[in-house]
């Protein structure tokens, strides 16, 4: 190995426990969160299913599986991911390793708290933030010390020059804290009164999938696509040009159309979905200057995730900001559409990418090949085919349907209802398809943990023979 | 270094303008909200839930409701129609003059030029504010939803999908009764109603000396077996009080409307 | 195993080259401007009052259904914007040569209204006393051609603005009066006005 190759190999060892750990509880909680969305699709297949059982009625499994989903895996994977590359890009080792791999334990709890109790009936009743103060604390300790520990190795760079990956990862690192603490605290904590709990709400939720899961994703892709492909960011300035207007005019996104507070609320929004086109339009430019002409083996590898995970970005992106608009606001927003985009945002574009970039991760940070090198593509295929055929797109017609429906007050409501119910039994398959994928993510992880933890077994019962040999040699 | 400092203070003063716009200013706005007066009239709006409509509100909570209802109607716009009060001195010519006029779905412009026409001709009119929309025409309010409807609510629970029929003015279309019938078997009360049962909620009890008050009369098919009853809960009872509390059919300053309605006030369509 | 660092950022002479084209900003400035017009029309302008369908609070205001006094008063302001003040002043306080004030006007505020109904049906030429002030005018039947609900509207609202406060004048007290000077002259200044039997 020469120099290069010997300081990242460094680099990726120091980062190997916080990783495998941290994947580890990422892919337990996607499987569980999987599940636990089969389970709430039942409902559309037989209502009657559990009727007697209060833990497994639609209203607690539904919200348990979006929080067990965002919470238990998106963002666990996130801060893994990000630690690796703040590791790489500072050509450091990771510093205070043992503080992510206590905070990745920390947060296991925190989001086991929050799902159980959403199951026994102490949710909160807030959308996305549904864990109660011994859930969402745990959670919010866990972050900043897994923060610290990637701020210090951030602080630790040669290259004091920062790089675009850095930008859009460090505002993540910063935003959700505070999007966190204060929608918490003000909801939870100290409620505030009347509507102003459903405007913090939906700020909240807002700023937690479009601006943070777009943030360390277009972070990841901004990384991945120069590490792999050889070829520098097309061009660097478009790209700071992206990351200002992203972080300037999307946090405005997310007041609904037609909803119960003074106009100026969802008037903001629409100006904000409006302008957010120009960041959009940015992140296309520079993904496809980037990856023009490159012709790079990727078959379904970390290279193709990043592709096609920005796509699925700017998709997903499209599928919200139409919902600015005021007239498709008031058409599409109480209808499935909006759980659609809210998919294929989090399963398309998200978990697409940060799984893609775990992979590329890992047999370096493993510092051996994964164990089935052939579940990698396989989890990249169900992944997308799972989440844009079988659960975005039926779900968006049936909202679409749905929602035009809904403007002639002579059809039923039942009517309405029973017209999306094949889209929502379509949309089980695509849970199971994503399982799926995810059940191959969690092989991959456990198995290289275990093989991992054999060699080291392995070498050190070697230094315990090598001790003994030299004891008897002695005497 | 100096550019790192440069973003991070762009960024911070970025999303702080997101907190001061969608944090800070509804804090302040919305959440210093007090109660109003119904328009044209001296009554406080809104007045607190009873006692077990509140605790019916943590039920609904607790069950996530929300995941499939929403509370709250949308309006797409307004209307006025104008009406005769008076016919005067000469209803001959106040009726030919009606008889060549759209008397309704006015704006307010029109409304007001069509009322001072009849009144040149000696007939007195009132002008009727109607909201229109796909929610109200469904039946499901009678004007949009406000800020001071959710006052008293701690979590408020907007909804954010209707999976199920929006619930803002239920407690004007359904009793009691009908709430706990449909709570323990809604296929009983809603046909092809795709809504799970929420048995868990009531207890299925053996028939003692004498059947029980609060026993659920079910219709054939959806009840217990023979000798014994569907006795609704504490959280059940809580529940339904909570959804017939939910009304919002006053009109207020900033939902303003003509009542009494002529247009049905809840009718029975879903 | 490649150099991320080396990767991920240009070379010098690329950096110099790229920048962001001009024509985002151009568009970012096109959508800033649209989106401001947006808000404009749609926001209320931060009117807690404001809900959509509405988009002002005068939209608001004017949707507010009236009955009663209110309605009355709402209508005899409108009246009196289109045909009383452009002599008399919005504010009622009157234009020099033009026409005497109402506001403070000891004619409009008497506890009677049987002198100021018929200025309007009769209108009124020649000396006139007004709030500590000689006035010598000409006023046409400015009223005569209004509704009998349009006129007692109007005085109505004139009698209870701008500090004014004296009682309403009814559609029947208009329809009496008119019955009671069909024909008669315009109204000889202040003595032909203290004529008239309060």
């Amino acid at each position: 190995m020469n120099e290069i190759e010997k300081k990242y190999s460094a680099i990726d060892a120091s980062c190997r426990v916080p990783l495998l750990v941290l994947f580890g509880v990422a892919s337990v909680w996607l499987i569980i969160g999987l599940a636990l969305a089969i389970i709430a699709s039942l409902t559309f297949h037989k209502p009657e299913l559990f009727a007697n059982c209060p833990f497994l009625t639609y209203g607690r499994v539904q919200p348990a599986a979006n929080d067990a989903i965002v919470y238990g895996f998106a963002i666990p994977a996130a801060l893994g991911v990000i630690l690796w590359i703040f590791a790489r890009l500072s050509e450091s080792e990771l510093l205070l390793p043992l503080v992510p791999i206590v905070a990745a334990n920390i947060w296991l709890v925190g989001v086991l708290v929050g799902v159980v109790a959403i199951l026994i009936g102490d949710s909160t009743g807030f959308m996305w933030l549904e864990f109660p103060t011994a859930g969402w604390i745990l959670i919010f300790i866990a972050f900043l010390l897994i923060a610290i520990s990637a701020m210090a190795t951030f602080g630790a760079r040669r290259e004091r020059a920062l790089q675009p990956a850095h930008w859009f990862l460090l505002g993540a690192l910063f935003w959700f804290p505070w999007t966190y603490g204060t929608a918490n605290f003000f909801l939870v904590e100290w409620p505030v009164r009347g509507v102003a709990q459903a405007v913090i709400n939906w700020w909240f939720a807002n700023n937690l999938l479009f601006v943070w899961l777009g943030l360390v994703g277009l972070g990841v892709v901004f990384y991945l696509l120069p590490k792999i492909s050889g070829r520098p960011l097309q061009s660097r300035y478009f790209a700071l040009f992206a990351f200002w207007t992203w972080v300037l005019f999307t946090p405005w996104c997310g007041m609904p159309q037609g909803a119960p507070v003074p106009s100026w609320l969802p008037a903001a929004s629409t100006v904000a979905s409006l302008l957010t086109v120009i960041p959009l339009i940015s992140i296309a430019i520079v993904f496809v200057s980037t990856i023009r002409g490159v012709s790079v083996q990727c078959k379904g590898g970390p290279y193709c995730s990043a592709q096609i995970g920005t796509v699925l970005f700017l998709a997903s992106a499209v599928m919200l900001i139409i919902t600015g608009c005021s007239h498709c606001g008031r058409l599409l927003g109480m209808t499935w559409y909006m759980p659609a985009q809210t998919y294929l945002q989090i399963f398309g574009f998200f978990s697409v990418v940060i799984c893609g970039a775990a992979n590329e991760s890992l047999p370096g940070v493993l510092g051996f090949e994964l164990p089935f090198p052939s579940f990698v593509r396989w989890q990249h295929r169900l992944f997308i085919i799972g989440s844009v055929l079988f659960l975005a797109l039926p779900l968006a017609i049936a909202g679409i349907i749905a929602g035009i429906k809904m403007q002639n007050p002579n059809i039923p409501f039942t009517e309405i209802t029973q017209g999306t119910l094949n889209y929502l039994r379509v949309s089980s398959a695509g849970f199971l398809i994503i399982l799926l994928g995810s059940l191959l993510f969690a092989i991959n992880v456990f198995a290289a943990t275990a093989i991992w933890q054999a060699k080291l077994a392995k070498s050190i019962m070697a230094s315990f023979g090598t001790a003994f040999e030299a004891e008897e040699v002695k005497s | 270094m100096k550019t790192g400092f440069r973003i991070f203070l762009g960024a911070f003063v970025a999303f702080g303008l997101s907190w001061c716009g969608f944090v800070l200013g509804p804090i302040l706005q919305l959440g210093t909200l007090g109660q109003t007066t119904v328009l044209n009239s001296s009554d406080i709006y809104p007045n607190q839930r009873p006692g077990d409509a509140t605790l019916g509100l943590q039920v609904y909570r607790s069950s996530g409701c929300a995941a499939c209802h929403t509370t709250q109607v949308g309006q797409h716009g307004v209307v006025c129609d104008v009406v005769l009060t008076g016919a005067g001195n000469n209803p001959a010519a106040v009726n030919k003059l009606i008889s060549t006029l759209t008397l309704t779905n006015l704006t307010k412009d029109e409304a007001d030029a069509i009322s001072g026409q009849i009144s040149t001709a000696g007939g007195k009119t009132e002008t009727h504010i109607r909201p229109i929309g796909p929610d109200i025409e469904r039946g499901w309010g009678m004007r949009h939803s406000v800020a001071e409807d959710f006052l008293w609510d701690n979590p408020v629970q907007l909804g954010s999908i209707r999976v199920g029929p929006d619930l803002a003015n239920v407690g004007m279309r359904y009793d009691l009764n009908w709430q706990l019938l449909h709570l323990y078997a809604p296929q009983s009360k809603v046909q092809n109603s795709m809504m799970p049962s929420f048995r868990f909620l009531f207890n299925v009890q053996k028939i003692g000396a004498t059947p029980s008050p609060d026993a659920l009369q079910l219709p054939a098919g959806f009840g217990p077996p023979a000798g014994e009853e569907v006795v609704p809960s504490e959280d059940a009872k809580n529940l339904a009080a909570y959804l017939v509390s939910l009304r919002a059919d006053v009109a207020l300053h900033d939902a303003p409307f003509t009542t009494p309605s002529a247009h049905a006030a809840g009718t029975q369509k879903k | 195993m490649s150099d991320d660092l080396k990767n991920s950022s240009q070379t010098a002479e690329e950096q110099k080259g790229s920048t962001a084209p001009a024509w985002i900003f151009a568009l970012t400035l096109l959508l800033l401007f649209a989106g401001g017009v947006y808000f404009d029309h749609h926001s209320g302008w931060f009117d807690a009052q404001v809900y959509a369908p509405y988009q002002s609070s005068d939209e608001l205001e004017a949707y507010q259904p009236k009955s009663g006094a209110a309605a009355i008063f709402a209508e005899g302001k409108k009246m009196y914007t289109t045909t009383c003040a452009t002599c008399h002043g919005d504010d009622g306080m009157g234009k020099p040569a033009q026409a005497p004030p109402l506001a403070g006007s000891e004619w409009v505020n008497a506890s009677s209204f049987k002198r100021i109904e018929e200025i309007p049906q009769l209108g009124l030429g020649g000396e006139l006393h007004v709030a500590g002030q000689d006035w010598n005018l000409q006023m046409a039947p400015m009223g005569a051609m209004l509704s009998d609900s349009d006129l007692a509207a109007v005085l109505t609202y004139i009698r209870h603005s701008w500090g004014n406060n004296a009682s309403p004048v009814t559609d029947a007290d208009i329809k009496a009066m008119r019955a009671a000077v069909a024909g008669h002259p315009i109204i000889g200044g202040e003595a032909g006005l203290k004529a008239i039997k309060e």
